[in-house]
This record gives C-alpha cells, structure tokens and sequence, in this order.
C-alpha cells in the first residue's frame, strides 16, 4: 500500500526513546513555546478558561451553572489532553529526525583515509574521513576513493572522476592537481594534501541543518498556516457573537458548551498535526540518505513538471557490459572471443571486465592464456581511443600483481592450465574508427556489419589480431532494475520524463524507448542541462534534475531541485539543494513522490479536519440552546446536550493521535494522474470527514452510556 | 412539489438568459481587450472627449492600489454629488412635487447604499424622491456603481486571463461599461419597459378621481422606466416605488416580470462566460457558469418544494411561481429588487434567499459576482487541491501564501461585518427601534438587514421602519465596506497573479466537470461552516416552530 | 500633486457621469417614451367620458357592495388583480346588491380571466376592468355609485 515505504534503503532506524519523548511533549505544553501554533494557543486558553469554572462555576453567573463542576472538570480535562495530543506528535517527528540524523553522521564515518604519519608511505593510520583536518597528509593508493577534496604533492595516477563529472576517460593527475572527494584512483598511488575540513563540506552542514529545531516555513505551510488562521478567526468570531447574542436574546447557553464547540471547529487536527508532517517529510527524505538543504526544496519537488535524468548512472547502470562477439570475414566467434579476453586481460575499466566474463562465460578461452604475465599491456586513453596488448612468451602464468579484477582471475586461474608456446602476438581493440586508423586495412563488409549491429544502440568495439580487424564486440549499457517502473509511475502522475546523454541520438533514442520516457537530449554538451533547465523553466515547469560535475552546477542551481550526489563536487553539492549520501541518482524519482506525499499528506489533513465541522455543528448546536427546545429536530444524533458536548470533544482529541501515524508516514497512494489521485482523496478525506464523525460520536457517546461515565 | 409552471418558468427565463448571455459575453470581450468595433465611429470620439474632459489617460494601466484609489475617489465623489442632491433637493430643479430633502443619516444611508451597489432603502421613493433625486442621484449612483462592478469584474478577470499582464485601467474599463454596456443595454431595456406599462413622465404626480364615487388615487408617473432598466441591468435593485417591482408601475405584468429578472442575470452571466473567453478557455468559464448555477437552481428547487404561502404579500399578477423565482433570482444575483414582500414567505424561502446573500456568487452581482467566484475558486483549490500532491495552482499559475492571505481576507470580511452589526444592534435593543421582539422573527429580520446590506444586495424587510440614525449608519458602513474591501483584496490577488509565471501544465483540471462539483460543495459547505448557527437561530428556528404550530408536511434540509 | 490630480480626475468623471446617467439619459428616454407609447409613459389611465379615472395598473377603492373589491393586503397595496377564485366569492354578495345574474357575473369573470403564467397558472382579474364592464353593462344601476 505504502509506495515509498517499499523501496526504503536502509534498515530499521533505532529505536525511538518514549520516557523522553513523554517528557518532551509534557514540557511543549508551556504556552510559551506554543505560540508558534496558533490553534493550539487558543486551546490551551480555552482550557485555562474551563478550568476556571471547574473551580469557581459561580463566577461568571450569566453562561455558567452552579452545579456543572463536574461537567467542566471534564471539559477542561479533555482540552489539555488535546493540546497535549499535538505536543506529542511534536516530539515523535522531533525524536525521529534526530535519529535518522544520528545515522547519517555514523555513515559518513564510514569512509575511511589513510592519514600518513611521516614521510614514508607505509607508516599511516587508517582513519574515519570525519576526522582529518585541513592539512593532513594522506595517501590515496591503486583503486582507493578519495576521501575528501584534495591537493597532489607526489606521485602521478589516472583518476576516475566519471561519477563526478561525466567525463568517462580517466584524468591524469600529478602535483599540484585538485582531487575531488569521491574519485576513484585506477592507477598507481598518491601523496596528497586535505584542503578542506570535513565539516565544512556541504553534506556535513546538511546533516548539522537537519537536526536543526529552527526550521523556516515552506511556502505551502506558511499558505496552510494562513489558511488555518482564517478559520481560527472566522470560528472566533462566530463563538463571540453567540455569545452575545445568547446573553441578549436569552437563549441559555453555557460558556463551557460554546468553548466546546469553539474548539471542535477549530482546525485542531492540522493544526496540531501540520508540524510533524514538515518534520517527518524531511526526516523520511534522511532516511532515504537524501539531506535537504530546506523544506522548501522538497515541497518543489512534488510540483516537477519535468525531470531531467542523466543516461549514465541514473537510467542504466553506467558500465557498458559485452554482450557478443560478431565475427568478420571468415573468423569465427570464438577467435573474436579469444582476442577480445587477451586484450581486456590487463583492462580494468567495467567494460574490460565484462568482456573477459563475456568470453569466459562463453568458454573463449585462448592457449596463448599463460603468456600474460610477459604481456606488454597498453591501456585505453582518449586520444587513442583504444587498447592494445603485446605478448611475447607464453610458456607459463602468473598471477597479476595486483588490482581490483584479482579475484576474478584467480577463478580463472584454478579452472586453467598453462599452455604451450605462441608466437609473439599484438591484439589491438578500440573505437571501430580508431582501430581502422590503426591497422590501416578494411575489410570489405566492416562498415554494413557495424551498421547492422549497432541499430539497436549498442555500443560496438573492433577487435584486431596481428594487423586484421577480426570481428566486433557489442556492448550495451544496462538499464537499472526497478528504473522503467519509476519512470511509468512518474508518467502516470503527469511528469514529463527527460533523458540527457552524451551518446549519438540512435543509441539515445533506443535507451528512451526501452524505457518509456518522453524525450532525449543526445549529443549533450556541459551546458545543455543548463539551456534545458532554462528552456523549460521559460514555459512555467518546475524542473527537477540530478548532478554531481562541477559543470552541473549552474543547471543544479538554476533548477528547480537539484539533487547532487555526495560523491560529487563541491560546487554541484552548493548548488544543489539536496544531496544523496548513497549518491545514487535514481532516487531523484523517489524524492518527486515523497515530495508529492508531503503536499498531499497536508491536504488530507486539513481537508478531514474541516470537513469534519459539519457533523461537530450538528452534534453541538441542537443542544447549546436550553431555551430553545424547537432545535431538537436537527439533533441527528440524539444525544443528551452533556453526552453530546463530552462525545464531540472527545473525538476531536482522539483523532489526532489517530492520525498521528498517517502524518508521519504520509498519505498512502498510487502513481496516477493529478486529477485522479486529487478526486480520489476528496473522495476519502473530504466525504469521508463529512461522515466519519458522525458515526465516531454516537459510537463514543454509547460507549459513555455503556460505561456508565458520569456527564 | 414541483409543478409544470415551475420548470417552464425556469425553462423560459433560463434558457433565454443563458443563450443572450453567451452572445453578450462575445461582445463584452471586444470591448474590454479594445477590439475594432463598428460603434467605434460614433464611441470614440465621445469617449476620447470624456477623456479630455476628465484629463484621463486610459492607455495607461494600472496597479491594483492605483486601480483601487481611482475606482474609489471616484465613487466617493459621486457618493457626495448625490448625497447633496439628496439633501437639498427642495432647492433644486424638477421637484413638482414639493418634497422636503432628507435627513442627513437617511441621506448618508441612501447614497452609500447605491453607490455600493446595494439599494437598500430605507424610504418610500415615490414619497420622498424629487424627480431630479430619483434621476440624478439614484438612477446616476445605479450607472455608475454597475460600471463600477463591471470594471472590477473585468480587471480581476484579465488579471487571472494573464494575457495583459495587468488588471488593465480603471477608467477605460469605467467609461467604456458606461458608453458600450449599460447605456445602450438601458436604452433598448427602457423602451421594451415603456411598451410594457412602465411610466416614463416628469409631468408631476397628479390626484384623480378613481370610479367610485367619492375615492381618489395619487398617479405616481415619473421617470420609471429608465429607472428600472439600470436598476435590473446593474443588478441595483433599488427601486422608484418604495413596494419596488411589486408596485404595478414597475412591474405591470408577467412578461415584464419574467424580463426583470432576465435583465438582472444577463450581465453577471455574461461575466462567467467572458471569463472562459478572456482566459482563452472556455471550459474554466463553463466551471464558474455551471457552479453559479447549480447553487442558484439548488436554492431555486429547495425553494419551489417547500410550500410558497400565496396570497398576504404577493402579487396576484405575477403569482407564487415567479415571486419565489423572484426572490431566489434577486439574492442569487445580489440585486435586491422585490416584486413580493418578504414577509409573504415560508421560512425555507427566506433561507434560500439568505444562501444566496451569504455566497454573493451565485452568480452575485454585475461585475463582483464573477470576482467573488474566483475568491472561492482560490480557497477551495487551496483547501482540497493540496490533495492532488502539488501546490495548487489556479490557471497554471501557482497559489502563493499572498493570496491566500488576500482570499481569506475578503472573505473573512463577510461574517465579520455582518455578524458584529447584529449582535451590536442586539445589544443595544435596536430591534425594539424597528418595532422587532428578540425572538426568532426579530432575529431573521435584524440578520437579513445586515446580510444583505454586506453582500450588496439591498433586499429588505425594515423597508422605511429602518430609517433611524443606527440602522442608517450602521448599514451605511456595513455597505461600503462590504463593497469597496474585498474588491481592493481581490483587485491585489489579480494584479499580483497577471504578472504571475503561467504553466502550460494543469495537474488540476478546474476545466472539469468534477471540479464543479467539488467547487458547489466546497461553496455551500464554507458558507455553512460560517453562517450555520446564525441560520439555525434565524429561518430554520422560524420554520421548525412553524412546523410545530402546523404548518407540516414539509421535510427540512431537502 | 499626484493625489491631488487624482481628486480632480474624479471630481470632473464625477460631474460627466451625472449628465451623462443621471440627466441626458433619462430624460431622452422620456422624449421618446412621450412620442413613442404615450399612454404607457403616462401611467396606463383608463379614460372615461373623456376623463382619466386612474391607472389600469393600480387598484381602486372599491367599498361599495355593487363592486367587485380588491385586496387590502398586498406587497405593493395597490395589487390591481384579484385571484378568480377571491372574485367568485364576491358574486353572491354583488347578486344581492345589484340583482345582476349571477350567469353574468361568472361570465363576466371568465370573460376577463387571466393566467399567471400566459396560458397556465393561477387564475385571476383586474378589478377595475371588470367593474368597469358592469358598469358598461348595467348603467342605471351603477349610476348611483361612480363619479
């Protein structure tokens, strides 16, 4: 039933703290610190009111009846128990956040640094990132993250940055480069400076913003907050003029009677409740490991109008993975195979390890296998746009020294025997073009097999053996699980879904379709997002988007929500206005629902809440007037003028803890279209806090009778 | 029951109104973007001389605090203009029949009252009225408090229509209702009333000896037709005749009765139409036109079942049917011309009437009916578009906390100058001044006064008994604030929403059929959740003592 | 200076719109209804011997027994009309005065019916056409009693 619920990333939150939460609400009761809650304030005045005539009911003769104390003892009790419902959702959203926050920190520090304690490389501790200062030295080796923002002092390495920038080629950095917190070192080791202290990173302001008590107002809730205020004085001044009217035109009320009725329209229900659904909005974003910089922007998010999702990493998972081995000529497959496991041997690139698992999968394994270790390996780099391997003796293997595909190859290694002696071998692999470029030959039917197997938006690499292209291998991106079913849902509540990429538009073209989505943007350049996000934003659409490159900052800043990821940049982290600590860009689409859920939770509430007014007016208003007994034929209900008094107050108590869950787990629904989720809920919230009540009073006035309470 | 009479009534009158309307609503959107028109030849220049008179420049537009304090000078001038006609007019030209100027506080309550758009009266206009008063001060205030409304209406409507991006200028929008609308509307209106028996003299008010022998008649002939035919077209409602479209003169027949009340819904449903067309939409019209009108026929069908008292107080001619469709109509319309007297209806009639008061929308009166509609179409989106999981928007353009501010704030306006008059006039026994008890009948009446003195609509039951220094004042003030407030606040949402960034994305479709339908109850149910126990202590404590005293039979809340 | 501007724009729109609404208009709109329908614009009188004996519109003081008589209550109290069925009541009593048949009387009433609504409806007649028919009809006895 619960949509986002069920897709959660993380485990069971601690457990929550009651003795301290009960203090806590009990201590909230202060009027002082209810001033902010404007419905609760005048409750808990009326309360001091009743309270008064429970004590004295003699004081104010005109409205008030000598032997009514019990009567008012109820009805000043019940009053307090309601002001104090509020409180105590207060406090459970309060306890909330400052759990899931807690939990935040304790993942942050599970990243870890190896901090050098002298000049020599192999006397360092391994330290929680949390802990390093500005200034600390530390060494980042051979497939190492970079802990934290960083400054070179020693040694060269590639670097990949792709889940930073977008660049998909590794960067060169030697002394004096900037690391970015977050990257990957895929080649040798480095000596680097911290700049920046951790708590000065963005996410760590974040996490310090979300325990935070003072949170500013949404829009939304500052419109509701207006709203409910309207109410408040509209009731007001009906209950001061009865009042007066019922002292002038002698129609016997009691003021404790008129209090009840003032409270009961009140807009008690969102308005005690309308805190806790602000908190537990941002707390369920932290408990997804998304930090929002500010109610607002997650609010934003349920009004996206358009979503603009990155290709890589948000839609497929960002690692090309072979899967075929096409063949040229008269070569087979299993040639193709061969070549393409030898010359990925030593890549350590996702695509490079796909295609040994491909080959080996498949059972392409060459004799020429245990020459390796003399292999002469030359690795992928953009200007090339492709590898190579030289192997000169194959008599025997050799476990690689190191590196990241180790355990893979020690599989391989248990399953295979060395075998005998090849010829000195080159196989070159790479862009089709590069490679042509290369062995300066084409085969006659190269170009109408590429053409043929890259229809689909496959990604095609050449393979060339001693100087002749001998097939192809096609590698497709993989599209995320559970990917294509957020983007139906968001489609069905009317968000224009966008794909941008870097790819040619066929390959683009053939990603969107597969999984459902409105539009592309191929052949994108640093600043399209940008141009997009304005574009779109001329016509009046809230743009929502994900990035984590220091050039996605300007689109970050300049839309609507931006989500970056922790493993991002600096200035795409500023420029955003959440940022994910697990720093996967899907979840972009689970803050558009959990925004969406925040809006409709708070309409709910405050639809049932007023709705439920009509059934309050016409369980109160029959019986308040003892000097005119003609009103009894819209009694409804029946009730005596106590019970129905007592009944209708406790209702109006009871509901919001009843409703507490709802406010902080949020409103149930199903991805639909606007309209239909809108109708859906007027249906539930709106008839439903017209009927509701009326049965819920006459049950609590039998139980009363039942229970023999005396009224 | 409802009877054949009933829906052919309603058939006729309805069907007429609806079909001319629309046509209306075509010509009103040519006037008001400043499209070429064939009048042009013969309107220009006489607008561009008024202009020059007057040092205007109409090409100039406006912010809503602009728009207001023009809108406003203006009508306070002419407030005061008529005022010392009103009090003076024993002095002044065309008065054969010698009549005495008012009394200040009558004066005051008289020239707030039409200069707001009300019409409650608190005299006998053909007692009372010099012809000149009649003519310059009432028949003047009715032009130009429906010029007024008119302006306003359309100002809050091309600000939500956005396509301006302004709420245009007040002028313009003033003179053109005049020279484009409602004079010539006036001049084919009067001359059908002519031939229809309604007086058009200044000749005096001459005694004559009727047929019996012995008796006599005073003839009240006086500028009557051309009285009525702003009164109905402007939704006025204030009378020449003190017993207003009861009084045979104003009203001499059926058929004109049917063509007052079509005069008096003509504009206002213009407006919801026009609405559609300036927003370029016609369905966001067809929403406030189908809202509109189902609270208007629900009032009209809880009023044709329960049972009409026909006979004290209603006029045979015109009969039950018309009278209540009459009387629904004139408070759905905001109008407040009676051609029945008040007294002469159950209870559940008078309810009815008072829905129609308390909402001011369905459809209410030229110009602010439409305004008060889109008021409701904020707070409902507001309070039950939350649901849709979006910030509720109103023509793609989302609702900020300013608005809300300014929509709660006009209508919070209503129960408070309603509510606190009466329980003031309570407290200091007034009812007593007026010849009223502090019972349920008392009540209803000293309610009414106020209701309908805040929604500007001028129905009355006091009649010339409310002609006392309180009742003058208090309903003077009531009538200008009730007026003048909610029209700055709404003037400011408009003004603020023309500038607005518009999506071309509507999550809500208030276009829909089933927005009406939440619209209607979202209405009926704001207005409840306001008025219930004042109502309770009013019509229906009326009606269910009646019911004990045996009237019977009739089921309450149908 | 700007307010002051203001005023004056109001003041002078003030005193266009006066003469414009509240005396050119009304007064070319009795002009015309004085060429156009006379007898309408002057109150629809009823001429008798050449002398105005009041409007059709407005009812008359009819106390004599010979009368059919208006109603005493009305909204306006000058309600010209009477439902059929109040009219029938009184024929008795008019047999009584005038020894007039009652065949006439009834006839007289149908002749004169009207409906509220056109063609359906309640059912009633103008007092004064219907007084004015006997009297038409009977003179010598009615003589005794009109002007």
């Amino acid at each position: 039933m619960l949509y986002l619920a069920s897709n959660s990333t993380v485990g069971k939150e601690s457990r929550l703290n009651w003795p301290s939460i009960l203090i806590d609400s009990l201590k909230r009761l202060n009027p002082y610190s209810l001033k902010s809650n404007m419905v609760m304030f005048v409750t808990e005045i009326t309360f001091a009111i009743v309270l008064v005539m429970a004590l004295d009911p003699t004081l104010i003769p005109i409205v008030s009846r000598a032997g009514e104390r019990l009567f008012y003892s109820e009805v000043a009790l019940i009053l307090i128990i309601t002001v104090w419902f509020s409180t105590l959702s207060d406090s459970i959203a309060e306890a909330q956040v400052h759990n899931t926050a807690s939990s935040l920190r304790k993942m942050k520090e599970q990243m870890t640094a190896k901090r050098l304690k002298s000049s020599n490389r192999n006397n360092f501790d391994v330290v929680p990132s949390e802990q390093l200062r500005k200034g600390d030295i530390i060494l980042i080796e051979h497939g190492d993250k970079v802990p934290i923002d960083s400054e070179v002092l020693e040694g060269i390495a590639m670097v990949d940055e792709s889940l930073l920038t977008g660049e998909s080629a590794n960067v060169r950095k030697s002394v004096g480069s900037t690391l970015l917190g977050g990257s990957v070192v895929t080649t040798d080791s480095l000596v680097a400076r911290v700049s920046v202290n951790p708590e000065e990173t963005y996410v760590s302001k974040l996490i310090n913003l979300v325990e935070s008590s003072s949170r500013p107002k949404t829009p939304n809730e500052i419109a509701l907050t207006i709203l409910i205020t309207g109410f408040t004085a509209i009731f007001t001044i009906i209950i001061v003029a009865l009042l007066f009217l019922g002292v002038t035109l002698r129609l016997g009320i009691d003021l404790a009677v008129l209090i009840a009725l003032y409270v009961c329209l009140l807009p008690t229900t969102i308005g005690a409740l309308l805190p806790a659904i602000g908190i537990s909005g941002i707390n369920r974003m932290s408990v997804k490991r998304i930090i929002a910089k500010s109610g607002k922007a997650i609010e934003a998010s349920g009004d996206t109008d358009a979503l603009l999702l990155d290709k890589t990493g948000t839609i497929t998972r960002g690692m090309r993975k072979a899967v075929k081995f096409v063949p040229l000529g008269n070569h087979t497959e299993r040639e193709v195979g061969e070549a393409a496991l030898l010359s990925s041997w030593d890549d350590d690139t996702p695509e490079g390890k796909s295609i040994v698992e491909l080959a080996y999968n498949q059972g392409f394994v060459p004799q020429a296998f245990s020459s390796l270790d003399r292999s002469e390996f030359e690795e992928f780099s953009a200007a090339t746009r492709r590898s190579s391997i030289k192997m000169s003796d194959t008599r025997e293997f050799l476990l690689p020294k190191s590196g990241r595909g180790i355990l893979q190859r020690k599989r391989l290694r248990r399953k295979y025997q060395p075998g005998e002696q090849q010829p000195d071998l080159e196989i070159v692999k790479g862009a089709p073009d590069a490679i042509i470029d290369y062995v300066k030959i084409k085969p006659a039917n190269f170009d109408s097999v590429l053409e043929k197997i890259s229809e689909d938006g496959a990604t095609i690499m050449a393979v060339a053996e001693a100087g002749d292209v001998i097939g192809f291998i096609k590698l497709t991106d993989e599209v995320k699980p559970g990917v294509k079913e957020k983007i139906k849902a968001l489609r069905d509540m009317d968000i224009e879904v966008v794909m941008v990429t870097g790819d040619q538009p066929l390959t683009a073209g053939v990603i969107s379709k597969d999984v459902g989505i409105d539009d592309y943007i191929a052949k994108a350049r640093p600043e399209t997002k940008y141009e997009f996000v304005k574009e779109e934003q001329k016509h009046g659409k809230i743009v929502s988007m994900i990035g984590d490159g220091t050039n996605d900052a300007p689109a970050l800043s300049a839309a609507d929500v931006g989500l970056a990821m922790a493993s991002g940049t600096e200035p795409a982290k500023e420029a955003a206005n959440m940022v994910d600590l697990e720093s996967n860009p899907s979840k972009i689409m689970d803050v558009v629902m959990l925004g969406k859920q925040i809006l409709m939770t708070r309409g709910t509430v405050t639809t049932f809440s007023i709705a439920n007014d009509i059934a309050k007016y016409f369980v109160i208003v029959p019986v308040m007037f003892a000097a005119l007994p003609e009103l009894g034929a819209l009694n409804v209900l029946h009730l005596t003028p106590h019970v129905a008094v007592i009944s209708a107050l406790i209702y109006n108590a009871l509901i919001i803890p009843v409703l507490i869950p709802l406010a902080l787990r949020g409103t149930a629904f199903k991805p639909a279209s606007t309209m239909t989720l809108f109708l859906k809920n007027v249906t539930i919230y709106g008839l439903g806090g017209i009927v509701l009540p009326f049965i819920a009073i006459k049950l609590i006035a039998i139980l009363i009778l039942i229970m023999g309470v005396k009224v | 029951m409802l009877t054949l009479e009933d829906l052919f009534v309603v058939a006729v009158v309805w069907g007429t109104v609806i079909v001319l309307s629309w046509f209306l609503s075509s010509y009103l959107l040519g006037v008001f973007t400043g499209r070429k028109s064939r009048l042009d030849r013969i309107l220009v220049p006489v607008e561009n001389f008024i202009y020059l008179l007057a040092g205007i420049d109409s090409s100039k537009n406006m912010g809503w605090k602009e728009y207001f304090k023009t809108l406003l000078y203006l009508n306070a001038g002419e407030a005061i203009l008529a005022f010392f006609i009103l009090m003076f007019q024993q002095s002044l030209p065309l008065n054969p029949m010698h009549y005495s100027g008012m009394s200040w506080s009558l004066a005051l309550n008289t020239v707030l009252s039409f200069s707001s758009n009300t019409n409650l009266q608190h005299y006998n206009g053909e007692l009372t009225l010099s012809y000149l008063s009649q003519m310059s001060a009432i028949q003047f205030l009715q032009f130009t408090s429906a010029a007024t409304g008119l302006a306003v209406g359309v100002a809050v409507i091309r600000g939500f229509a956005g396509k301006a991006r302004t709420i245009g200028n007040f002028y313009y929008d003033y003179v053109r209702s005049l020279t484009r609308v409602l004079l010539p509307l006036a001049f084919i209106a009067t001359i059908i009333l002519i031939f229809m028996g309604v007086p058009q003299a200044l000749s005096g008010y001459p005694t004559v000896s009727t047929l019996q022998k012995g008796a006599t008649e005073i003839l009240y002939k006086g500028p009557v037709a051309s009285l009525v035919s702003i009164m109905q077209l402007g939704t006025n409602g204030g009378g020449y005749f003190g017993a207003n479209s009861a009084y045979p003169l104003q009203n001499p027949s059926q058929l004109s009765d049917l063509f007052e009340i079509g005069m008096m819904m003509f504009i206002p449903t213009s407006l919801l139409f026009l609405f559609g067309r300036m927003v370029g939409d016609n369905r966001e019209g067809r929403t406030l036109f189908l809202a509109a009108y189902a609270i208007y026929g629900i009032d009209l069908l809880i009023a044709f079942l329960s049972t009409t008292v026909i006979g004290r107080g209603l006029e045979v001619r015109i009969g039950g049917v018309a009278s209540t469709l009459w009387t629904v109509t004139t408070t759905a319309f905001t109008t407040g011309s009676l051609n029945a007297s008040l007294s002469g209806f159950n209870p559940v009639v008078i309810l009815t009437a008072f829905f129609g008061m308390l909402i001011q929308a369905a459809p209410g009166g030229v110009g602010v009916g439409a305004m008060y509609l889109i008021m409701y179409v904020i707070v409902t989106i507001f309070l039950v578009g939350l649901m849709a999981g979006r910030t509720p928007e109103y023509l793609g353009v989302k609702i900020e906390g300013s608005d809300v501010k300014l929509a709660v704030a006009a209508f919070l306006t209503h129960p408070i100058i309603i509510l606190v008059p009466t329980v003031v006039a309570f407290a200091i026994g007034a009812e007593s001044t007026v010849g009223l008890a502090a019972n349920a009948t008392g009540f209803t009446r000293i309610f009414y006064e106020f209701t309908s003195a805040a929604a500007n609509n001028g129905s009355d039951y006091l009649g010339a008994a409310g002609n006392t220094v309180f009742f003058n004042v208090a309903t003077g003030i009531v009538m200008w604030v009730g007026r003048f407030l909610p029209i700055l606040f709404m003037l400011a949402i408009a003004d603020g929403v023309s500038t607005r960034k518009r999506s071309q994305k509507q999550g809500l479709k208030t276009g829909s059929i089933s927005f009406v339908v939440i619209l209607v109850f979202s209405i009926f149910i704001l207005t409840v959740l306001t008025f219930f126990p004042f109502l309770v202590l009013g019509p229906v404590l009326q009606f269910l003592q009646g019911m004990k005293l045996s009237i019977g039979g009739v089921i309450f809340g149908l | 200076m700007k307010g002051f501007r203001n005023l004056s724009t109001a003041a002078r729109l003030t005193l266009i719109s006066v003469v414009i609404c509240g005396l050119l208009f009304p007064i070319i709109m009795t002009g015309i209804g004085q060429v156009a329908a006379p007898w309408q614009s002057n109150g629809s009188q009823v001429y008798y011997d050449g002398k105005s004996i009041g409007s059709d519109l407005i009812s008359q003081d009819f106390s004599a027994p010979v009368f059919f008589h208006p109603r005493n209550d009305s909204a306006s109290g000058v309600d010209p009309d009477i439902t059929l069925t109040y009219a029938l009541s009184q024929v008795p009593r008019i047999h009584n005065a005038t020894g007039i048949p009652e065949s006439f009387l009834n006839a007289t009433l149908e002749k004169y019916t009207q409906y509220t609504m056109f063609f359906f409806g309640t059912k009633y007649v103008n007092v004064l056409n219907v007084n004015l028919y006997l009297m038409e009809s009977f003179p010598s006895i009615y003589a005794p009693y009109v002007q």
